[in-house]
């Protein structure tokens, strides 16, 4: 088990080396030259190029890209071309603050959708079933930057009742975390839905009944567990997928994080900047993956042994 | 449940009986006729085979008995199901709770997936147990219990912390009549326990039910379309046929017999015999018919070889009758027997 986990990690360090060349490489191939950039049109030749030359730009693109890995896995992503500060460190300070809108924003789509979900396929072809799934679809099929504005206007404009920018306090986060939870609620419902009414018609929940068993307790106590399991690993997809979902809603609310951060770069054309954040994010979606993957070879004892037993040789008992 | 618990009963009344039970599914406006008019009589420490190709009925018949039937599309129409001389039917959820699982315990078809995945084997078994632990056991007591019933059905007691996937189909099978058997009921319904089986797995199986059955005096419903379990383990037949029992007796009536319903005979045909010099198989012509749309007549007379013309208009009744042995067919009504 330990050794497939540490082996999950190392695969990590060639993924992000592969992943930082994609993004290189599409900066590289955006017009426009670095120092004609930092310096602006109307300085002299004679500067850009001396300016070139001390960025590196001179040398070919392999080796600026190779100089580029080994800088960053010592914690070095460059300085921004806009204000000359440190990549890193401004990625940093923002970082909490996206991952804090993410997590919020996701536990409010497990707790809501999950829950519906599984009321949805308990009383399938109900008044419950047919709300929730209309509900999901409809939330499936709203935008969150539109959904982020017309709440903006409900209950910042009109009720004055929540912030419609910033992050002083809790306040702050309901209206974005609410937006960008929206579309994963309905993921989460039709998703959990679908997986739980497969199980219920399972022989192996008729086996319970015909124990005896409380039909409550043979939904939450057999049907449930088995249902969520695939359901742990949308929940880790939505939530990476959310990670990039922040640009959007960070502009909308003026949330000064990652997203937010690689909205600007993009516009000020701050390659290092937009380098350093994209990894940032890459890194913290294979993170997530990593997380799943270790919580799922943990509760599903099929493929716990799988591991445990290839640890010990690959012997199969059957 | 009172009355249930008091053994009153005398031991001549049949612990289980179908009183003339019909299951109709209905779905998409389609009424599916499963069981059309079944009565049986299980009696104390019986075995009674109930055969029959795939659609006959079989399974509905056992799943109306556990009142396990789909609630949304199944309804029994008509007819009564009576435990110990109670009807089944009247009881109430909480009441068939208490019943299922304790006093009637089923064996399910595929043992494959049956069991649920990500429990361990003897927790399974467990909850058997503790469903039904009316007289307080503590923990340590019905865990001592489990690996009781583990070793009974032959898997080693140190495996109860192993999961489904680790045992093979037959270890399945046994854990699942384990878990049937825990609370030692009264009737044991058997839905084709071997058919996910190998051969030699098989034998061992009945043999294990066989024996579980002289131990703990219950009685058993043989779910099965082979009739060499059937002459094995039974000590009654029933041969259903779209949704009814067609013909009725003793293992002896059935195999040795003079008389059979055409249906039985060419069930008997359709096993390949060792002398037989044909290449062929002989199998009863034509499919079953569509339980939504069943002929008028006897269901039988699409596929008879003596389908007489009465035999497409009108029902048949029991027509013949020598002992315990029953057939349903025109054939006979002439005054035979």
């Amino acid at each position: 088990m330990i050794k497939y986990v540490i082996k999950r990690i190392l695969i990590i360090i060639p993924m992000l080396v592969v992943v930082m060349f994609i993004i290189y490489s599409i900066m590289e191939m955006t017009p426009g030259e670095p120092a004609r950039l930092i310096l602006g049109t109307n300085a002299s030749q004679e500067a850009v190029d001396q300016l070139t030359i001390e960025l590196g730009y001179d040398r070919p693109f392999l080796v600026r890209y190779a100089d580029y890995v080994v800088n960053a896995f010592t914690g070095d992503f460059g300085e921004s071309w806009q204000t000359g500060r440190s990549v890193f460190q401004e990625v940093l300070i923002r970082f909490p603050t996206t991952i804090k809108l993410a997590v919020f924003a996701m536990a409010l789509a497990v707790l809501i959708g999950i829950p519906l979900g599984i009321l949805s396929a308990v009383k399938q072809y109900s008044v419950f079933d047919g709300v929730g799934t209309t509900f999901a679809m409809v939330m499936a099929s709203v935008p969150s930057f539109w959904l982020a504005m017309m709440l903006i206007i409900l209950f910042s404009v009109k009720l004055r009742l929540l912030p419609s920018f910033g992050t002083g306090s809790f306040a702050h986060y309901i209206l974005p975390a609410v937006s960008m939870s929206c579309a994963e609620i309905a993921v989460l419902l039709r998703f959990t839905r679908t997986t739980m009414v497969e199980e219920i018609r399972q022989d192996y929940v008729r086996t319970a009944r015909a124990k005896g068993q409380k039909e409550n307790k043979v939904v939450f106590g057999h049907a449930l567990p088995n249902a969520l399991l695939p359901v742990i690993t949308v929940t880790g997809t939505e939530f990476c997928g959310m990670l990039g979902g922040v640009v959007t809603i960070e502009t909308v609310f003026s949330i000064n994080g990652v997203g937010m951060l690689i909205y600007n770069s993009i516009l000020q054309k701050d390659v290092p900047m937009v380098m350093g954040c994209a990894i940032f994010l890459t890194a913290s979606v294979m993170l997530m993956m990593l997380v799943i993957d270790i919580v799922y070879a943990f509760i599903d004892p099929r493929i716990k042994a799988r591991y445990t037993r290839a640890a010990k040789g690959g012997k199969a008992s059957e | 449940m009172e009355d249930m618990t008091k053994k009153t009963v005398e031991d001549s009344t049949p612990i289980l009986e179908l009183d003339d039970l019909y299951v109709h599914y209905r779905s998409e406006g389609n009424i599916i006729k499963a069981v059309n008019g079944v009565s049986l009589k299980l009696g104390r420490r019986e075995t009674i085979g109930l055969v029959g190709e795939t659609g006959a009925g079989k399974t509905t018949t056992a799943l109306a008995v556990m009142q396990l039937l789909p609630d949304a599309t199944a309804r029994i129409d008509r007819g009564d199901i009576l435990y110990n001389g109670e009807s089944l039917l009247r009881k109430s959820k909480g009441e068939m709770r208490a019943i299922r699982g304790a006093l009637i315990s089923m064996i399910f078809q595929d043992p494959m997936t049956a069991l649920n995945p990500i429990k361990t084997v003897g927790a399974q078994i467990m909850e058997s147990l503790t469903i039904h632990n009316y007289e307080h056991k503590s923990k340590a007591e019905l865990e001592a219990r489990v690996d009781e019933l583990l070793e009974l059905v032959g898997i080693k007691a140190i495996r109860r912390n192993e999961y489904p996937h680790q045992f093979s189909g037959g270890m399945k099978q046994r854990v699942l009549i384990a878990v049937a058997l825990a609370c030692q009921p009264q009737v044991l319904i058997a839905d084709e326990p071997t058919t996910a089986l190998d051969v030699t797995i098989q034998a061992q199986v009945l043999a294990l039910i066989e024996e579980l059955k002289e131990k703990l005096g219950t009685s058993v419903i043989m779910i099965t379309h082979d009739l060499g379990i059937v002459a094995q383990t039974c000590d009654k037949v029933a041969v259903m046929y779209a949704g009814e029992i067609i013909e009725d007796g003793s293992v002896e009536d059935i195999f040795l017999g003079e008389h059979h319903h055409p249906y039985t005979v060419g069930l008997f045909n359709s096993i390949p015999k060792l002398d037989d010099e044909s290449n062929r198989l002989h199998p009863i012509d034509g499919l079953m018919p569509d339980p939504a749309n069943l002929p008028p007549g006897c269901p039988f007379s699409p596929r008879c070889h003596q389908c007489m013309e009465i035999c497409t208009r009108e029902h048949p009744a029991i027509t013949y009758q020598k002992g315990s042995h029953r057939i349903k067919c025109h054939l006979f009504a002439g005054g035979e027997g």
